[in-house]
């Protein structure tokens, strides 16, 4: 609240000040020192106005980062360290320590791995499938194109508890891992290979209802240029709404990838081989069964979470854009 | 380059429980070359007849045939057709020579360099060859227009369809684009169908124009046999600007009454009316002849002259358009820009028979026309196929 009213009182200052400067600007030695004065007092009032700004500021600041600070300083303590100091505190010289990154990097490397060969198929494949449902129920017509919209509809708000046990006897009876068995290095990862097929099933109405809004956007006489100039179907899905996409793309390959990066729940239903472990899955194994070692678990939670940061980052301005609704 | 060809081409829109006809047994064929304007009020079903002429909607019934083959059960794709549509619709994302490569690169297996040329030339022709690798975007309305233009020549079609493409041009530049695309049509020779609301458009573009209406169509002719020629009362008030003054006049022995005057009709109009009674007469501004005062004298006797009131007199510079109230009724005059009418002032002016229309009050369909003597010469160079 307050961050959000005080720029308002900062403008009205700085329009204040405007005001001082057209009556400087007349001349008069008098007035001017008259001016000065006025001037300086509303220096005043703004500083102060400023100040509070600022102070309210950081410590808003400071009250969000503080769950990040504290588990940054406490992956760098040594485990001494840590029952002796405050979370807050920064780690003294002789408590400082590595030695949790390394440790948790190395019980956790293997499942990073597996949710990297995971994750990146899935998000990938439930955009361009959710992008390609879309591009059918906007801009060509068919029948009994309402009720499949309301299919997907539905499928947006079906929870994931809710799909646990048929989920697990889809898959029980649908046996993957024998299926594959002319290829062993295949149907050793079948869970990571189940995992992949259902978040992408379980993503595509999410983004096929995100596409299906901008593509409303973008005008039927595009597409119907593109017809008459002799573009089939699919070509002008190719070359005309796949290339108009991209913005969108920006917004579902973030939010698929995060989504399913941060799945435990099908991971801890699917996966049932420890060598087939996802990220989640390692970071939850760090707990420890008798000593909680917090450092550890710190320091595996930050490298988790590195790949979504990395994602935000890179694709962070498509983002903006797709939000804002931008095209082109 | 072909004829186009439709035969009582009817579209029906469902509306719920209701049925809407959109365009009711259109029947019509645009020469090899030709350049024929569909036009007619906004929701005439001329629109809707373009977009079935180029596959994007569907036929309810009738044949369009193209060089004497039928196109209707064909997909937009395989139409050899070219569109050009009112909000140009080129493809955002691509450059002004990625638009015109297009339709090429998707319709046909022509060499990568032949396309390269083919583009180039049409764009040179179009004055856009500069803005090649821009986007459109970056492009004023009127440049996004010609490469729309652009984008329809480069095909080399057997037909060119335009929507509307000028009525987003501001009113120099659209009077301008109008000289242009006529004439780029003339050396292209390629069979259009140009579809406008703007009588202007039909008028000066068209070589021959087809008058559409609650998607009937009205009449196909010539613009000036259009003008000079209405097939109804419909096409004579569309077309002309101010538009033609109409009367309801009721026809007792020789003479027709209306509310404010009489008007006797020579022995040869009397034969065209027949037994008919309930008439509509029609006079288009210009053929009103405004009396000077001081001659007003000399039409005491005339049997075709009677006063009226002037309302308002509009200057226009070259021609004052003037109107006049009538018992219950008004009408328009245009006269001479010098021709100075006060407003407020009773002056006599006279409707010669010669220009004179006539139509069924009933069916609305012209019952006699004004005489063409001193304009046949002219409607007989239009070419007609």
């Amino acid at each position: 609240m307050t961050s959000k009213d005080a720029p308002r009182a900062d403008t009205g200052g700085n329009g204040g000040t405007r005001d001082v400067g057209g009556e400087s600007g007349a001349g008069d030695d008098q007035n001017r020192e008259q001016s000065m004065e006025g001037f300086s007092r509303r220096i005043g009032r703004i500083g102060r106005r400023r100040l509070a700004l600022y102070v309210t500021l950081v410590l808003l600041l400071a009250l969000y980062l503080s769950p990040l600070w504290s588990g940054f300083t406490t992956s760098l303590k040594t485990a001494v360290t840590f029952a002796t100091t405050s979370p807050l505190t920064p780690p003294p010289p002789d408590g400082f320590t590595v030695e949790p990154w390394y440790e948790a990097w190395g019980r956790m490397r293997f499942a990073m791995i597996n949710s990297v060969f995971f994750v990146i198929p899935a998000t990938v494949l439930s955009a361009f499938l959710g992008s390609l449902a879309a591009y059918g129920l906007t801009k060509i017509d068919w029948r009994g194109q309402i009720g499949i919209l309301l299919l997907f509809l539905a499928g947006v708000f079906i929870p994931y508890q809710s799909v646990l046990v048929p989920l697990r006897q889809f898959w029980s009876a649908v046996d993957l891992a024998s299926l594959l068995a002319f290829a062993p290095a295949l149907a050793a990862r079948a869970d990571l290979l189940e995992l992949a097929i259902t978040h992408t099933a379980y993503g595509i109405p999410i983004c096929t209802i995100l596409f299906r809004g901008y593509y409303l956007t973008i005008d039927d006489e595009i597409i119907e240029a593109a017809k008459i100039d002799g573009a089939s179907t699919i070509r002008i899905y190719r070359r005309i709404v796949l290339p108009l996409s991209k913005p969108m793309f920006a917004v579902t390959l973030i939010y698929q990838f995060t989504n399913i990066w941060n799945d435990l729940l099908f991971a801890l239903v699917l996966v049932t081989t420890s060598r087939n472990f996802v990220a989640t899955q390692a970071l939850n194994e760090l707990q420890g069964a008798m000593v909680g070692q917090y450092n550890l678990q710190m320091a595996g939670a930050f490298i988790v979470a590195m790949p979504t940061l990395i994602i935000y980052v890179v694709f962070g301005r498509q983002f903006a854009r797709g939000l804002g609704g931008e095209s082109g | 380059m072909a004829t186009l060809e439709l035969q009582n081409l009817t579209k029906r829109f469902a509306d719920g429980s209701d049925e809407i006809v959109a365009v009711d047994d259109v029947s019509l064929e645009v020469g090899d070359g030709e350049f024929l304007v569909l036009v007619g009020p906004s929701g005439c079903g001329k629109s809707t007849t373009l977009r079935m002429i180029a596959g994007l909607e569907s036929v309810t019934s009738g044949t369009i045939l193209l060089d004497e083959e039928p196109i209707g059960d064909r997909p937009p794709q395989r139409r050899d057709i070219a569109m050009v549509f009112q909000n140009y619709a080129l493809y955002p994302h691509m450059t002004v020579r990625g638009n015109m490569r297009f339709g090429l690169e998707e319709s046909t297996n022509v060499a990568d360099d032949e396309i390269e040329q083919t583009v180039t030339e049409t764009a040179r022709m179009l004055e856009i060859d500069a803005l090649l690798d821009r986007h459109p975007r970056d492009l004023s309305g009127g440049q996004q227009q010609r490469v729309a233009l652009g984008r329809a020549i480069v095909r080399d079609p057997q037909a060119f369809l335009m929507d509307e493409p000028l009525s987003n041009l501001d009113a120099r530049l659209r009077a301008e684009m109008r000289t242009e695309l006529k004439r780029l049509q003339g050396d292209l020779d390629v069979t259009t169908i140009y579809v406008t609301h703007d009588q202007t458009e039909a008028m000066t573009m068209g070589d021959r124009i087809a008058i559409l209406n609650d998607g009937r169509l009205q009449q196909v002719a010539t613009p000036l046999e259009c003008y000079h020629r209405p097939a109804n009362l419909f096409v004579a008030g569309f077309i002309g600007e101010p538009s033609m003054n109409f009367f309801d006049v009721t026809r007792t022995d020789g003479q027709l009454v209306a509310t404010g005057f009489e008007y006797p009709l020579s022995p040869s109009t009397l034969e065209a009316v027949g037994d008919r009674t309930d008439l509509v007469l029609g006079i288009r501004p210009e053929d009103i002849e405004v009396v000077e005062p001081s001659r007003a004298a000399n039409y005491d006797g005339e049997s075709h002259a009677f006063d009226a009131n002037v309302d308002v007199v509009e200057p226009m510079g070259d021609e004052n358009n003037v109107y006049f109230t009538l018992e219950d009724g008004s009408f328009t005059a245009t006269v001479h820009g010098f021709h100075s009418v006060d407003a407020g002032t009773r002056v006599t002016v006279r409707f010669p028979e010669s220009a004179i229309h006539l139509f069924d009050a009933e069916t609305g369909e012209a019952v006699h026309n004004r005489s063409l003597e001193d304009v046949a010469d002219e409607t007989r160079t239009q070419p007609l196929d």
